[in-house]
C-alpha cells in the first residue's frame, strides 16, 4: 500500500475516527454550528457553551468521512477548555498546515500532524478543513 | 467480439495514462481520437459561425452542423431530423421541456409524477414548476432492489397527472427501468413521457418512434462526445407548440423596436451561437459508437459487470446498493463502517478511478439510509483486469481500516 496514503490514515486518523471524542448530540447547547459540504454530504454539528469567554463544553455529532469526523474530533479535543484567543489560534495553526508545506523546524502539534498529509490527495482538504471553517468563523463573530 | 484492449487504443488518455482504470463512465465517458481530432480539424480547417454567412466556409460549416441532426436522429430512430433540438446537455434538455411544454399546461393541483431514483437534474426543474404552479409533485418509489413499484406507479396515475418523467437507466442503481409498459401505461391515459436517456444512450439500442415517448434527453459527453453539447427529442407535435424560452441571436424570424417573431423549430430553442465544433464532436462521437455493435457491446459489459459483481461480494463488508433483476453495467457499493471518499481515496492512490457520494440523488441515498455509495461504471475499454485491481486494493483497504 502506498506510503502517503498510510501517513495520512495513520493512527491519530483512525484512532479518532473510531472512538471520537466527544462525540455526542446536544441538540440543547446554547451554540450549534453546523459544518457542511454539499458536494459529498458531510455534515457535522458542534455544540458549543461558551462562559466567560471559554469554550467550556463542546461536543459533535454527525457523519462524514473519516479524514472529516477525525478532523472534527481533534479540534473538539483541542479547544475544549480554550479562551477564545487561543482558540482562535489553534484554528489558525491548524488550516496554515493544511495550506503550507512545514519548513524544517516548525513546530506542530503531533495531532495535527497527520491532515497535513491531506494537501497530497486532491480533493480531500475541505474533509480536513470543514468544521475547523466553520469554527474559526463562529469565533471570530462571537461577542 | 469487442477487444477492450484494442478499443482502448482508440483513446489518447489511456496512452498518457497507461496505468489507468477509469470505472466512470457514468459520469463522462472518454473521448475517441477521431473526436478530439474532428474537434480540433474543425476549428483548424472549417470553423465559421453557421446560418448567418453566405461565403463558402460558412455554408459548409452550416451544412456539417446541420448534418448532424440526421444523424442523431437516426442514432436513437427519430422519423424526422426537425425532432432534434441541440441543448447544452440533459439538464438543460430537461429545463426547456419544463418551461416551455409543460409550463402553460400544468394548473393549480394538477400533478407531476417522476421516480425516486431520478438524478437530481429530473427532479429540481419538475419540482420548482410544481411549487411555481402550486401543483404537486408525485414520487414512484422503488423497493429495496432499486426497482420501480409497478403497482404503486399505477396507483398513482391518475386524471390529475399531467406529465411523466423518468430515468431510463439509474445513474447511482443501474437499474433499467421497463420504460416500454410504464409509456404505454402513461399514454393510456393521454399523459405526456420524458425519458432521460443520459445513462442508455451509449450502450443500449434506443427508438424514440417504438418507444413512443413524447421526448427524449442525453449528453453528448457520456456517450464519447463533448461536454456541453446534449439533445432533445421532442415529438414534432409538441415542438411545433411550444414557445421559445430563451431569446436572441439565430432563433427570430422578423424584429422591430416594438416586435418580434420566431423561426420555427427546432432552431428556434437554440438561441446564440452554440457549441458548434462540440455538435460536430456529437456526430463524431456517435459516429465512432456506429462502428461497432450495441448488441456485442452490450453483451461483453454484461460479462464484466456480472464478473464485478461476483467478485466485489466476496470482499468483506461489502455490500451491493441496488439489485434490481435488470441492471446496466453501473454498480455502486457501501461498507457499514468506511466512507465513500476515504474508499475512493484509497482506490485512486492505485490509479483507479471510482465515483463517491450521493451521485445527485440525494433523495434516493435518504431511502437506502446511507450518505452515499463508491460507484464503478463500466464502458467497452474496462477489462476484467481492472475489476481484479479495484477488487484487491478494497480488500488491502478493509484490512487496513479495520
Amino acid at each position: 500500500m502506498n506510503d502517503k496514503l498510510k501517513q495520512l490514515y495513520k493512527d491519530v486518523i483512525l484512532k479518532h475516527n473510531n472512538e471520537p471524542y466527544h462525540y455526542a448530540k446536544k441538540e440543547s447547547a446554547k451554540h450549534v454550528l453546523e459544518a457542511y459540504n454539499p458536494l459529498c454530504g458531510d455534515k457535522f454539528k458542534v455544540f458549543l457553551e461558551m462562559e466567560e469567554g471559554k469554550i467550556q463544553s463542546i461536543h459533535f455529532h454527525g457523519y462524514g468521512c473519516a479524514i472529516s469526523k477525525a478532523s472534527t474530533s481533534v479540534m473538539v479535543k483541542a479547544l475544549e477548555n480554550q479562551d477564545i484567543e487561543a482558540a482562535q489560534s489553534l484554528c489558525k495553526e491548524f488550516l496554515f498546515s493544511l495550506q503550507h508545506k512545514m519548513k524544517e523546524g516548525d513546530a506542530l502539534r503531533e495531532d495535527f500532524e497527520a491532515f497535513a498529509a491531506a494537501k497530497e490527495f486532491p480533493g480531500r482538504m475541505k474533509c480536513a478543513s470543514l468544521s475547523w471553517d466553520e469554527m474559526i468563523g463562529f469565533l471570530n463573530e462571537f461577542k | 467480439m469487442i477487444k477492450p484492449e484494442a478499443i482502448r487504443q482508440d483513446f489518447p488518455i489511456f496512452v498518457h495514462h497507461p496505468t489507468l482504470a477509469y470505472l466512470d463512465n457514468a459520469a463522462t465517458t472518454q473521448k475517441p481520437e477521431s473526436v478530439i481530432e474532428g474537434i480540433a480539424d474543425f476549428y483548424r480547417k472549417e470553423n465559421a459561425n453557421i446560418h448567418r454567412g453566405v461565403y463558402p466556409l460558412a455554408a459548409a460549416a452550416t451544412e456539417k452542423y446541420e448534418k448532424v441532426r440526421h444523424i442523431v436522429a437516426e442514432f436513437i430512430g427519430a422519423s424526422s431530423f426537425k425532432s432534434i433540438v441541440y441543448s447544452s446537455g440533459t439538464t438543460a434538455s430537461i429545463n426547456l421541456v419544463v418551461q416551455s411544454f409543460l409550463e402553460k399546461r400544468l394548473n393549480s393541483g394538477d400533478e407531476v409524477l417522476i421516480s425516486a431514483m431520478e438524478h437530481h437534474a429530473n427532479l429540481i426543474p419538475w419540482q420548482m414548476l410544481c411549487k411555481k404552479k402550486d401543483a404537486r409533485l408525485i414520487i414512484i418509489p422503488v423497493d429495496k432492489n432499486g426497482e420501480i413499484d409497478m403497482m404503486a406507479f399505477k396507483d398513482r396515475l391518475s386524471s390529475r397527472t399531467k406529465m411523466l418523467a423518468l430515468t431510463h437507466i439509474s445513474n447511482t442503481l443501474g437499474s433499467i427501468n421497463p420504460i416500454e409498459e410504464i409509456i404505454e401505461l402513461a399514454h393510456q391515459r393521454a399523459i405526456p413521457v420524458l425519458i432521460d436517456g443520459a445513462q442508455s444512450v451509449a450502450h443500449y439500442p434506443i427508438d424514440v418512434s417504438a418507444l413512443d415517448c413524447d421526448f427524449f434527453v442525453f449528453s453528448a459527453h457520456k456517450c464519447f462526445g463533448p461536454t456541453g453539447v446534449g439533445i432533445l427529442y421532442g415529438k414534432e407535435e409538441h415542438l411545433r407548440e411550444m414557445e421559445p424560452v430563451v431569446f436572441g441571436g439565430d432563433m427570430i424570424r422578423e424584429v422591430s423596436y416594438e416586435n418580434s417573431s420566431f423561426t420555427t423549430y427546432p432552431q428556434r430553442f437554440e438561441a446564440g451561437t452554440t457549441n458548434i465544433a462540440g455538435i460536430v464532436g456529437l456526430g463524431y462521437a456517435i459516429e465512432y459508437l456506429q462502428k461497432y455493435n450495441k448488441a456485442e457491446i452490450l453483451q461483453y459489459l454484461t460479462q464484466l459487470s456480472e464478473y464485478a459483481h461476483q467478485e466485489l461480494e466476496s470482499v468483506d463488508g461489502l455490500e451491493i446498493i441496488g439489485k434490481a433483476g435488470a441492471k446496466s453495467a453501473i454498480l455502486s457499493f457501501a461498507f457499514e463502517n468506511i466512507h465513500p471518499h476515504d474508499v475512493a481515496t484509497f482506490l485512486g492512490t492505485e490509479n483507479i478511478a471510482v465515483r463517491a457520494g450521493h451521485h445527485c440523488t440525494q433523495p434516493l441515498m435518504d431511502f437506502f439510509n446511507i450518505p452515499g455509495t463508491s460507484r464503478a461504471s463500466f464502458t467497452f475499454y474496462n477489462t476484467f483486469e481492472e475489476v481484479d485491481r479495484m477488487v484487491k486494493v478494497l480488500k488491502e483497504m478493509k484490512q487496513f481500516l479495520s
